[in-house]
């Protein structure tokens, strides 16, 4: 595929043209932390951002979305899917974040199809940008996602000094740039870009072992790790868990969601949501007559640590990317890179 | 095509089990859909009351003409609505999920059939399914524990069960009201394990019913020389889609929906057991 390079200054140039067909969402800095947000100006774009608060899952599996709405009428009922087809395109994604939107397209392709899923997913383009300034929670090179990306865009940036260089991965982004006066990439720009990412790497201080995690994981069910990180705390000077679900709401590769209805106040039409849901919440594990089957914040925590080191259901693709937000967000300062290194037996709490 | 999205059924007949049971006789709309629609022992359809909710309900028999009979017990909202419901009223469905009870591995062997409470209903499938292809499986035992004799599902079909060749029937129950003509035992269903015809050589278990008591009866069974493997749980879980999709219902590298709700005990040991 093809390679180019522009200016930082001349970005306006590039964000126009995807402006005039699609809606463009990228990072931006409304108060102390970055968001993806809509973006319709080059001054509300800093793609210098280290992470996001939540993860673009929210543009593919929303926090909150209207499967269909449905009528009732002579005690049958009708329904009306709600589709949505808006042609999105995501400007400035990390490559950890392009990691997890595969790991999902995955999940919900499987066995049976997501149709809500793969509708926005295929109305979206994606346009990454590699990471040049880590995180202090981000241990993207230990899971294999970061901080460079070789799969999954549509167009990738990196930042080489006073230019950003543009390489194409797919025919819709070939398109995309088609129109703009872009100059052809040269190889100092590759060698720039090299070098930066080298330099990117040297800067990650987090790391984690997954060598067997998986296995290692499933073989230590009964680990006192888990009572430790339920009740007592002290893993790596963390507190008990408060089971609040911060974790899961801001993980990338989190997908499990609840299913409610609400009815009109004329009790004849409504419709059918869905939410996401977090195995931290007590009532996730709820059955019939109020038996629980995680009902000791020891196990909903195991069962999210399991999750995400690749050893619960969704397997790898709801496993851990390093994107190092739950760590942020944790208000009890549960790291799971800890966690990995005392079920490997590797450090003495 | 949209997996989210119900088909609506028709109730053709309700019958009164117990109480707070009743058990239904659904039919789709569409006839298309009818006539495709061969659900298998064990298997079970996510039942919907726009309003309401969604629940996932097993499944306790098929017909010829390809309507299905699930039995109801009222335990919660979706429940308590559909109880309401009359002939004719109209409920979406979708499915059949899950992958239903091993009767290929089942055959030439001797089933032991051990339910608890609503645990029956998954399996009442099985118990007819062996009445008609009575020469493919050895002997069959059902071991049938219920609250009180007035709780025990399928009274009517008792007598017709026992006159299956070669079948025992065992009854237990935890109370027994003092006025009752009953001839139930009393105890749990581990309390008829000794007076059991069944022996670990050859033979099958299939049970279902509280989790607490297939923890316990798959330990019980362990210990009178069933190996794991012989033995088949059927598990309930609060699933919202069905489909392995929302992830309420894993129980280790498994979805109790797609990859269940029938697993061998072997696989699921170290996740029923409390740690």
């Amino acid at each position: 595929m093809n390679s180019y390079n522009i200016e930082k200054k001349d970005m306006n140039i590039l964000l126009d043209r995807f402006l005039e067909d699609y809606k463009v969402f990228g990072p931006t800095r409304p108060g102390a932390d970055s968001t993806f947000d809509e973006i319709t100006s080059i001054k509300q774009l800093h793609l210098d951002y280290t992470s996001t608060v939540l993860p673009p899952k929210k543009f593919f599996h929303p926090p909150k979305e209207t499967l269909f709405s449905f009528e009732l009428k002579n005690d049958k009922f009708t329904t009306k899917e709600s589709i949505q087809d808006k042609k999105i395109l995501i400007l400035g994604i990390h490559p950890c974040d392009v990691h997890a939107i595969l790991k999902l397209d995955k999940f919900f392709s499987t066995d049976f199809s997501d149709t809500y899923y793969q509708n926005r997913r295929k109305n979206t383009v994606l346009v990454a940008i590699n990471c040049v300034e880590p995180s202090e929670h981000s241990f993207c090179s230990s899971m294999g996602t970061g901080p460079y990306l070789d799969e999954g865009y549509d167009i990738l940036l990196t930042d080489i000094g006073t230019k950003y260089l543009v390489e194409i991965g797919s025919k819709t982004g070939q398109k995309l740039v088609e129109g703009v006066n872009l100059r052809k990439a040269t190889e100092t720009d590759f060698h720039e870009k090299e070098r930066r990412l080298k330099l990117m790497e040297k800067k990650i201080k987090k790391f984690m072992n997954t060598t067997w995690l998986p296995r290692i994981a499933r073989e230590n069910l009964d680990h006192e790790v888990w009572l430790d990180l339920g009740e007592h705390g002290g893993v790596d000077g963390s507190f008990p868990c408060l089971s609040c679900g911060s974790c899961s709401l801001v993980c990338p590769t989190c997908y499990c969601y609840d299913v409610y209805d609400t009815m009109d106040l004329s009790l004849i039409s409504g419709t059918r949501n869905r939410e996401l849901d977090s195995c931290q919440l007590l009532e996730y594990g709820e059955v019939a007559l109020g038996d629980n089957f995680r009902r000791d914040r020891k196990d909903r925590i195991r069962h999210w640590m399991l999750c995400k080191f690749g050893a619960a259901a969704g397997g790898k693709n709801s496993s851990c990317v390093g994107c190092g937000r739950c760590i942020r967000v944790c208000p009890s300062k549960i790291d799971l890179t800890e966690v990995a290194k005392v079920i490997r037996g590797g450090k003495q709490r | 095509m949209n997996e989210y999205s119900p088909n609506l059924a028709v109730i053709k007949k309700v019958r009164k089990e117990t109480h707070d049971t009743n058990t239904y006789t659904l039919e789709f709309s569409d006839k298309k859909l009818q006539k495709s629609f061969s659900p298998a022992p064990g298997q079970f359809m996510m039942l919907s009351l726009f309003g309401i909710g969604e629940s996932a309900i097993s499944l306790s028999g098929t017909s010829n003409n390809g309507s299905v009979t699930t039995t109801i017990r009222n335990v919660g909202s979706v429940t308590n609505a559909v109880l309401r419901l009359k002939e004719g009223d109209f409920i979406g469905m979708r499915g059949p999920y899950g992958n239903g009870w091993p009767l290929e591995r089942a055959e030439g062997k001797n089933v032991l059939i051990v339910v608890g409470g609503m645990g029956i209903v998954p399996l009442r499938g099985v118990v007819n399914y062996i009445k008609n292809n009575r020469k493919k499986f050895g002997d069959l035992e059902i071991i049938y524990g219920a609250r009180t004799p007035d709780d025990m599902l399928f009274r009517y079909e008792f007598e017709k069960w026992k006159q299956i060749k070669n079948t025992r029937l065992d009854l237990t129950v935890d109370e027994l009201p003092i006025e009752t003509t009953s001839k139930c035992k009393i105890g749990l269903v581990t309390s008829c394990f000794p007076s059991m015809k069944t022996h670990h050589k050859n033979a099958i278990v299939l049970v279902c019913g509280p989790e607490i008591m297939m923890r316990y009866a798959a330990k019980c069974l362990e210990t009178i020389g069933f190996k794991d493997q012989q033995i088949y749980l059927s598990l309930e879980r609060r699933m919202k889609c069905g489909i392995g999709k929302c992830g309420h219902c894993q129980i280790g590298l498994k979805y109790v929906c797609k990859d269940g709700p029938v697993f061998n005990y072997a696989d699921i040991k170290p996740f029923i057991h409390p740690l």
